[in-house]
């Protein structure tokens, strides 16, 4: 069994972002990248799908600049057999993500594809389920707990009322929330060893994949600062002031 | 009621007197869990000439007080055994007047050293000075004890970094000590008497401190070891490879201790019998590049077994809760802390003697070290077994103090690297300090302090 994963290069989880002084979007400029969290446990779900002996093979794309290589050479040192990289300095949308995913799941035909399910960039939640539609496989999403045996994949979704459990065909699109698995660290030696492992490098036009942009930025603001809180002094200082000034009760 | 306590209620007002047990328990004693505290009064005052009347009153009356900052002190240097008046700075926690050029900040002596380093954050810039308990820790507590942390190895000591320091005197001077200047050539450098001073010679209110540049992309390596024998090799190898932020250990003990303690992951499939943990800037390719081949070599001279490297901030930090994590993990035994240093090429030779000692004499005890490595900084932490009573333990522990120390004199090393001499230590002072040295440090007190009531009892027998 084959399993492909995703994986895109993000400004790391614990940096503060700031917004450029002209709005355009955001400071990235000596800004420290990292592979997005959500990515991280898919790569983690399909290296232990091969160490139980399940998968085979985990092939794991990620599409963006030439920087995203450092991000997939983290997943090859993960336990990753082989990586594919769509070097492109556009903006890749959702959209154009699925369709470009698309031509590779079609050349690679992997029996499951693993997601993260949003990226914390743009937060869109959208490119796996695109791409299930596109490739008219079934989808799993948010999934909290996910096995594969007989050509079926049985996924615990993570739902609004609590969870949910579905059975896929595969080939089927999974993709990964945030209590499904703990993500191992890098080690060094396997470090090493990934520098040897094949990483392919395709532009979009060899997938003849048109990527323009469909949605167009207008204009990045930070949220409003919250304002300090207060000590008050008092119990009767809180009741007046939840009553009087927060208006809540 | 104390008779005296109206003197001082009508300096810092009734409600900044504390008088009610939990508070005389929870104020009058540090981290060192050793002591039973016995404070009068806790007073609270807010301003810096608040701490100088109430000095001149003390002065006046002969009241002993005892300084207190975060109270995570580990020597019990704001412990108030004797019915002494805490005085705790926690109110004087505003920083104020940012100056870009000077890179200086000015503090209360209440800040907390984790306040101080997001506001250096805020200003793009960075206060190095770290330890576990940043969160609690006061700056005037910081200086009081000369703190050291986990990035000295790079950035040094609060000592580094204090520029101005407001000192009240034991009669209720205000001294005004180096105004912030970078080079004052003119004598004594009284200020860096006070730093480590622990609270006896003044009351820090207010200190300038210094700034610099945030590190570019720090990046954590946890290393596992076979022995320690090989550490110094290691320190080197890395030192010349790249730019080290930190160089610390821990036992696999120690390990242990954090997983049960704490829900984190297992950070290697195979144990190993002591791991080193070491940041070092990661800023571009090259300095990567440089950073695996030099665990590479490492790897190949066998002086480490395992490596792991952070991919991100986020796991950088989860790096630092096996080490960070280490002695809230053990304080509930309680251990007894020995923060000990020899020079840092010494580091193994020493560890293993002591280790040996204790193996042979106190078969009972648990012993976990880990430390500062990189500084020459061990902290050994023996745990209390669980039958055997406080004082018992308490006795014990300090009859192996004399041999530890001994084997520690022999390396001509200290026998407090960074927590300060307080009660914990005094009584082993002149196994680091000659005896001419104690007469001196005596009467630098004495001009400072001639009626001893600035933390009377500590430092010194
Ligand atoms: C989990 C943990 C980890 C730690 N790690 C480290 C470490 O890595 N490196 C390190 O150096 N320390 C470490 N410590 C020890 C401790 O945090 C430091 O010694 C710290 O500097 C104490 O600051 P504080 O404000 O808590 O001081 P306190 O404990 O309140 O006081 C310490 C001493 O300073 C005096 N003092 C306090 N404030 C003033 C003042 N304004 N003027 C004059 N004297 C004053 C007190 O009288 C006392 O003698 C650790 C402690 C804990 C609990």
């Amino acid at each position: 069994m084959k399993l492909m994963v995703t994986v895109k290069r993000v400004v790391d989880y614990n940096v503060k972002v700031r917004v450029k002084d002209d709005q355009s979007g955001i400071e990235t400029a000596n800004v420290k990248m990292s592979m997005n969290p959500f990515c991280e446990i898919a790569v983690e779900e399909a290296i232990r799908f091969k160490e139980k002996g399940v998968a085979t093979e985990v092939v794991v794309v990620s599409i963006g600049p030439a920087q995203c290589q450092e991000t997939l050479r983290t997943a090859l040192a993960l336990g990753a057999d082989r990586a594919i990289l769509v070097k492109t300095d556009e903006e890749i949308q959702p959209l154009a993500v699925a369709k470009l995913l698309q031509k590779i799941a079609e050349k690679e035909s992997p029996n499951a594809i693993i997601m993260g399910k949003q990226s914390i960039d743009g937060d869109n939640n959208q490119s796996g389920q695109m791409l299930a539609a596109l490739l008219d496989w079934p989808q799993g999403t948010f999934a909290s707990e996910v096995s594969i045996a007989d050509g079926k994949a049985t996924v615990t979704r993570e739902v609004d009322g609590g969870l949910e459990t579905i059975a896929l065909d595969l080939p089927a699109i999974v993709t990964t929330d945030l209590r499904l698995n703990e993500p191992r660290f890098a080690s060094l030696p396997n470090i090493m060893k990934a520098k040897r492992k094949p990483l392919d490098v395709l532009s979009t036009e060899d997938l003849g994949v048109d990527v323009t942009p469909r949605v167009k930025t207008l204009k990045v603001a930070p949220p409003a600062t919250r304002q300090a809180g207060v000590k008050v002094e008092s119990v009767q200082e809180l009741v007046d002031k939840l009553k009087n000034e927060a208006k809540v009760i | 009621m104390p008779s005296n306590i109206a003197l001082f209620s009508a300096i810092v007002g009734e409600q900044h007197v504390l008088t009610n047990k939990d508070d005389l328990e929870n104020y009058g004693q540090d981290w060192s869990r050793l002591y039973t505290p016995a404070p009068s009064f806790i007073l609270r005052p807010g301003t810096t000439a608040e701490v100088s009347k109430i000095m001149a009153v003390a002065y006046e009356h002969e009241i002993a007080v005892v300084p207190s900052g975060g109270r995570t002190g580990l020597s019990g240097g704001a412990v108030a055994l004797n019915g002494e008046v805490v005085i705790s700075l926690e109110r004087m926690n505003q920083i104020s007047s940012f100056n870009s050029v000077d890179r200086t900040v000015t503090c209360g002596a209440g800040v907390i050293t984790q306040q101080l380093q997001e506001y250096a954050l805020e200003q793009n810039l960075y206060y190095p000075v770290d330890f576990a308990s940043a969160g609690s820790s006061h700056i005037g507590g910081n200086i009081a004890t000369n703190a050291g942390g986990i990035k000295v190895l790079k950035y040094g000591l609060t000592r580094d970094w204090v520029v101005g320091l407001t000192l009240v005197t034991a009669k209720g001077e205000i001294l005004k000590l180096n105004k912030g200047l970078v080079k004052n050539a003119t004598g004594y450098d009284l200020r860096h008497l006070i730093i480590g001073s622990e609270g006896t010679l003044g009351i820090v209110t207010e200190a300038e401190m210094t700034l610099t540049d945030q590190p570019k992309n720090p990046t954590v390596m946890l290393l596992a070891l076979e022995s320690l024998s090989d550490v110094s090799n290691l320190l080197v190898h890395f030192q010349s490879a790249m730019d080290l932020l930190a160089f610390e250990f821990f036992s696999h003990q120690a390990l242990q201790k954090v997983l049960t303690h704490r829900d984190v992951k297992k950070p290697f499939e195979h144990d190993a019998n002591f791991y080193v943990l070491m940041e070092f800037e990661s800023d571009g390719d090259e300095a990567m590049e440089s950073a695996l081949a030099a665990f590479e070599q490492a790897a190949e001279n066998e002086w480490l077994v395992d490596g792991l490297i952070s991919q991100s901030q986020q796991q950088a930090e989860e790096l630092w809760v096996y080490r960070e994590g280490i002695s809230e993990s053990i304080s509930h035994y309680p251990p007894y802390k020995n923060d000990i240093a020899v020079k840092p090429s010494q580091v193994g030779d020493f560890l293993q003697q002591v280790d040996h000692f204790v193996n042979e004499n106190y078969p009972d005890f648990e012993n976990i070290w880990f430390g500062h490595i990189g500084d020459g900084n061990l902290h050994l932490n023996i745990l209390k077994p669980e039958n055997l009573g406080l004082e018992d333990f308490k006795q014990q522990c300090a009859k192996a103090n004399p041999s530890i120390f001994t084997i520690l004199q022999s390396f001509d090393g200290s026998i407090s690297a960074e927590h300060g001499v307080g009660l914990v230590k005094k009584d082993y002072l002149s196994f680091s300090r000659s005896d001419i040295e104690i007469q001196l440090m005596k009467s630098i007190k004495r001009t400072f302090d001639p009626i001893n009531i600035l933390n009377p009892g500590k430092l010194f027998k």
